[in-house]
């Protein structure tokens, strides 16, 4: 069965393209921010000091807040995926 | 309907296999029409507009139904010099609407090209109807003398039919040639004719049997651009962002008069008049929301360019790096983008997307080849297209672009032959689950966290030859 075209409603994106750049430098900022700390952490740790834990949730942090942020700093520059 | 609402469910049984025989022949064969005797033509008043490239031919049609029984189709002809011509057919009826066009064959006449024509409202015996038929003919001018040079005025000779091509017998009719030029070399003196400014009329003439032909030669000055794309592919990308990517790709030539001897840019330069043939800018409309507009060739960008945004359209004005004379040729890419909320709509995970097959590139365009490329995001699927006219229909592929893993869908279809009349819409369905547009930033993230993970790792890994005697201090 397929659906007539007024009875559908104009497709948006479901995040305003006038936010890409302002979420940009918001994830990507946080996640900058969060990678360069876990960095420091791996670097300043010792072997005992070293917790596997704290480990992990520094870099997914990390990862999800830059993964976000590359993600719409494509979409700004005009790279549509 | 109610008829069919009654039938025991023996017969309904026999309609439908009936009607399912129908759709097989209908699909496997060529249809096959009769000439039907009980037609004429009362009055046709014909206009060919041979001012550009093309030979646009407009007919209005008082068709009369002299049988006795009602009439519910009509036969169109194309005479058998004209037939590999013939870019797009279509008809009207009195109110303006489009009415279906089928093509067919007549028994007897092979080398004639037929359509059906089917009427809206049946016409009844004794009474009439108007019907405007329109004809576009690509090709169908000849430049004559085939070379010239830089400063000359290009000449082209068109050869036609002097009576409207009908299986019908046509009772009276007129034919005005417009030509927007004084400057006619020649053309066929058939009494009655007229000759005004940029015009030419001929007729009205009584009683011309079905199929008649008479030679009809027109040979005068005609320099508006004759430029052909010789092939365009358009590259349609949707994304679930909110945004469409067109790209066009085309060859353009300059198929009127071959440029004879030298070419003087000082000349072309100098004198305004220079190369009134050749074609220094042409335009090209883009839709009114069309932005981040990018007109280039394999050099780079094309800066000799101008954009206007009008109210509703956005104005290109193309300038070629070099004038175009006949037999020249020059190739680009046009690309822009458009907001999806324009041509995709959407009831939850299924997806329309209506755009136009073919974009207006110049006036009066004629384009040899089209393919139309269509890119749906990745995890699209039950795709279906519903085209306004016959297109043949490309093998589907996979694109591959930023963020993939198993590749976009392509659904892909060309045309021969297309004119601005086939600038019209196409509808496409796909269903696309909304989740799936999380793949492509979690992509990245388990990108970064397996980068993160691997630092972990490694910090844990010894490479050190000695052992180490003590622990650091904290």
């Amino acid at each position: 069965m397929s659906l007539e075209i007024e009875s559908m409603i104009r497709y948006t994106s479901p995040i305003n393209p006038a936010v890409f750049p302002h979420l940009t430098i918001l994830l990507l900022g946080i996640g900058i921010f969060f990678t360069a700390w876990f960095f420091v952490y791996e670097v300043t740790s010792t072997k005992l000091s070293r917790d596997l834990f704290k480990e992990l949730t520094l870099s997914l942090v990390a990862a999800l807040f830059s993964g976000f942020g590359i993600l719409f700093l494509l979409l700004w520059v005009g790279i549509y995926v | 309907m109610s008829k069919i609402k009654m039938l025991p469910a023996m017969d309904k049984l026999r309609f439908s296999f009936i009607f399912l025989l129908f759709i097989v022949i209908k699909c496997e064969s060529v249809n096959v029409d009769t000439v039907s005797s009980d037609i004429r033509f009362k009055n046709v008043d014909r206009t060919i507009d041979i001012s550009s490239q093309l030979v646009k031919i407009t007919s209005k049609l008082t068709l009369e139904n002299t049988g006795g029984t009602p009439v519910k189709n009509f036969l169109l002809a194309v005479e058998q010099f004209a037939k590999n011509n013939v870019a797009f057919v279509g008809a009207k009826d009195s109110s303006g609407k489009d009415l279906r066009l089928v093509e067919t064959t007549v028994k007897g006449h092979d080398q004639v090209r037929f359509w059906r024509v089917d009427l809206k409202d049946a016409v009844n015996a004794g009474s009439t109807a108007i019907v405007t038929v329109e004809t576009v003919l690509t090709k169908a001018l000849q430049p004559y003398p085939t070379a010239i040079t830089q400063q000359e005025d290009q000449l082209v000779k068109y050869n036609g039919n002097l009576y409207t091509y009908s299986p019908y017998l046509v009772a009276s009719q007129k034919t005005n040639v417009i030509i927007n030029t004084k400057s006619v070399e020649s053309f066929s003196k058939v009494k009655p004719f007229t000759q005004q400014d940029g015009a030419i009329q001929y007729g009205p003439y009584p009683n011309t049997k079905p199929f008649s032909e008479k030679e009809l030669v027109i040979h005068y000055r005609n320099n508006s651009p004759f430029l052909t794309v010789t092939r365009v592919e358009r590259l349609i990308e949707v994304s679930h962002w909110g945004n469409i990517a067109v790209e066009e790709v085309i060859e353009i030539e300059h198929s009127g008069a071959r440029l004879k001897g030298p070419f003087s840019r000082y000349d072309y330069q100098q004198d305004h008049h220079s190369g009134p043939a050749s074609v220094r800018s042409y335009k090209t409309l883009l839709p009114a929301s069309a932005s981040d507009v990018y007109y280039r060739d394999t050099n780079g960008n094309i800066s000799t360019s101008n954009m206007k945004v009008k109210k509703d359209s956005v104005e290109l004005d193309l300038r070629p790096r070099y004038p175009l004379f006949g037999g020249w040729r020059t190739h680009y890419t046009l690309g822009y983008n458009v907001p999806s909320y324009e041509y995709l709509y959407h009831t939850g995970n299924d997806y329309l997307l209506k755009m136009r097959i073919i974009d207006h590139i110049y006036d009066d365009m004629q384009v040899d080849e089209l393919v139309t490329k269509i890119i749906l995001p990745e995890g699209s699927t039950s795709v279906k297209a519903n085209l306004p006219y016959a297109v043949t229909r490309l093998p589907d592929s996979l694109h591959f672009t930023y963020l993939d893993t198993k590749g976009r869908p392509v659904i892909s279809f060309t045309k021969k032959n297309v004119v601005e009349n086939h600038i019209q819409d196409f509808q496409l369905r796909y269903t696309f689950p909304r989740l799936l547009m999380l793949q492509e930033p979690l992509l990245v993230v388990g990108f970064l966290y397996a980068l993160f993970l691997c630092v972990i790792i490694y910090v844990r890994l010894d490479f050190s030859i000695h052992k180490a005697e003590h622990h650091h201090k904290d």
